[in-house]
């Protein structure tokens, strides 16, 4: 994790129970609502525990008996990016969103909200899938598919693995997309009488459609920049300046101001806009 | 907006921003640099300015293609394009108080502001178009097209007489230079120009220093325009306009020059000797 645990803000006046608020939703195209809940104070808490104990009571603070509110969550030290909501306003990890902290900035109540830019499956559990399919789209890996043995892989120097590496830590958490004024929120529901394999088709095609993100856009890059990985690095370019591509950027660079891994974002986003002004040169004089 | 309109955009969604980004420097953003350059010539007096315009309207009949091919058009696309753009996103900095996301969000509220003010700086002083009906029935009735380009200085500053109109064009120039400036260090992004860390912090201080420079160069300019008296620029524009037709360097053409409302009498005095030479 990036912050020492010696740093902790020391709260003086330890409050005895925690409010927060959530904004709640029964299922995907349902409307949204508020809800107050109350927990102990404990010490050390982060959000994740602190909805455990929300979904333990299964009660607002008026008393009110409600379903336990849904989260998602995995690794619990900020490597999954499963957990990944909007906290007081800023988009972050729960694991990793200790409650002093948060009292310290905002001392009476903790909001959550689910993520803005992705369609809520339930509460705050959003459903991330354009994200991995813009992944899939950009084909973020290095080609090695075959049986044959190709021997050992070439060699990466010192100066580009120090480069590769920042951007390997993504975990494609949604930080950056959800921050980003461009890449607004894309939900395709579902038709009566559609079947799994239509439904998916129609949302890999709208999604397609939207602005691929930092995210893919630093992946690319990662993945250009590697020496096999580079064999396709024209169909990532294909997909970087088509419909939705590095040119919807609009340098607005909340990507690189709230990625909890400090990936240099608007350095990949640069990288990738000189490729694809080369890209679209050589498309138009080695046609 | 219908669907086939949406539908072209977004498939030559490259090709469109990136015209949109190249057009915002040239020659949009030039054109506004040479603008304001030529403009500050004003603070010299009355006469350099005239020498300036009259190097401009020594392009004599080809001036209007120029200035639809190489301003009005691309600043046009860029400014319909930037629109689309501006719909494109949704500003977060109630939400991000980054100073990086305020500079997108005033990237798009000058834009705004430019079109708004450039339509009626174009309108005010150059009438958008030169036909004779256009500028009798709609542009002059509005007290729009005013500006004379042989009588440059003085029709200049009696168009900006009041306090409206100064004020309009400050607040024009400062988001114009704002827009180019700061739009200059994202196009470096975009193109891929400066792509790592030192390189982009490097170039925001150029843009920042070239800004403020633009910056004080156009306001320079507008207090010129102010400043400048109407009487004492005509008689200098009229000695001036007399010389540079004898010796053949401008063509004669009344409609370039100002000319005293008839009802005023004897104030057209000053004006009626010069229209002796325009016959």
């Amino acid at each position: 994790m990036s912050s020492p645990t010696h740093a902790e803000p020391v709260v003086h006046a330890r409050p005895h129970k925690i409010n927060v608020r959530i904004l709640r939703q029964d299922g995907p195209g349902q409307p949204s609502y508020w809800e107050r809940h109350q927990v102990d104070y404990e010490e050390n808490m982060n959000i994740i525990s602190v909805l455990q104990r929300i979904a333990s009571q299964a009660m607002t603070v008026e008393g009110k008996k409600v379903t336990p509110v849904a989260w998602d969550c995995g690794c619990l030290e900020e490597v999954c990016g499963a957990c990944t909501m909007v906290i007081n306003g800023r988009v972050r990890q729960s694991c990793s969103a200790l409650v002093d902290r948060l009292l310290k900035e905002h001392a009476t109540e903790i909001e959550l909200r689910p993520m803005s830019k992705f369609p809520v499956i339930r509460d705050l559990m959003v459903d991330r899938k354009r994200m991995f399919e813009t992944l899939k789209r950009v084909e973020a890996w290095v080609p090695v598919d075959g049986y044959d043995d190709m021997g050992p892989g070439p060699k990466l120097s010192r100066a580009q693995q120090e480069e590769n590496y920042p951007l390997s830590e993504c975990m494609t958490c949604g930080c950056c997309v959800e921050a980003c004024p461009q890449y607004t929120k894309i939900e395709v529901h579902r038709r009566p009488g559609e079947t799994d394999d239509q439904y998916d088709q129609r949302k890999r095609e709208t999604y397609a459609q939207g602005f691929v993100g930092a995210a893919a856009i630093s992946q690319a890059v990662l993945f250009n920049s590697h020496p096999t990985g580079a064999n396709i690095a024209n169909e990532r370019m294909a997909v970087l300046t088509g419909t939705g591509g590095v040119q919807d950027c609009g340098n607005a660079q909340n990507c690189v101001a709230v990625c909890p891994k400090k990936i240099p974002l608007t350095r990949s986003i640069a990288r990738a806009g000189r490729a694809a002004t080369l890209y679209a040169l050589k498309r138009i004089f080695d046609h | 907006m219908n669907a086939t309109n949406a539908n072209f955009l977004t498939r030559h969604d490259f090709l469109i921003r990136r015209l949109h980004s190249l057009t915002g420097l040239v020659p949009v953003g030039c054109y506004m640099v040479v603008h304001l350059l030529v403009n500050s010539s004003l603070m010299n007096g009355p006469g350099a300015f005239q020498t300036n315009v009259n190097q401009i309207h020594s392009l004599g009949r080809a001036l209007p293609l120029v200035e639809w091919l190489f301003i009005f058009l691309p600043l046009i696309f860029h400014a319909v394009i930037g629109v689309w753009i501006i719909r494109s996103g949704k500003t977060n900095t109630d939400q991000y108080r980054y100073l990086n996301n305020w500079r997108y969000t005033l990237q798009r509220w000058t834009g705004v502001v430019a079109i708004i003010f450039i339509f009626f700086h174009v309108f005010h002083l150059h009438g958008w178009f030169h036909g004779e009906w256009w500028l009798e029935n709609v542009a002059r009735p509005w007290g729009m097209a005013n500006f004379k380009p042989y009588n440059a200085a003085s029709t200049l500053a009696t168009a900006l007489q009041g306090f409206l109109w100064p004020i309009f064009y400050f607040v024009g120039i400062v988001c114009c230079v704002f827009h180019l400036a700061n739009g200059i260090w994202t196009m470096g992004i975009t193109w891929g120009v400066w792509t790592s860390d030192r390189a982009q912090k490097g170039a925001s201080i150029v843009c920042c220093i070239g800004g403020i420079g633009l910056l004080i160069v156009g306001l320079s300019a507008l207090s010129a325009a102010i400043t400048t008296d109407v009487q004492q620029a005509r008689n200098v524009e009229d000695a001036m306009y007399k010389l540079r037709v004898d010796t053949g360097e401008i063509v004669d053409n009344p409609e370039k020059r100002y000319h005293a409302p008839e009802s005023l009498g004897d104030s057209t005095e000053e004006a009626s000797p010069d229209e002796d030479v325009s016959e």
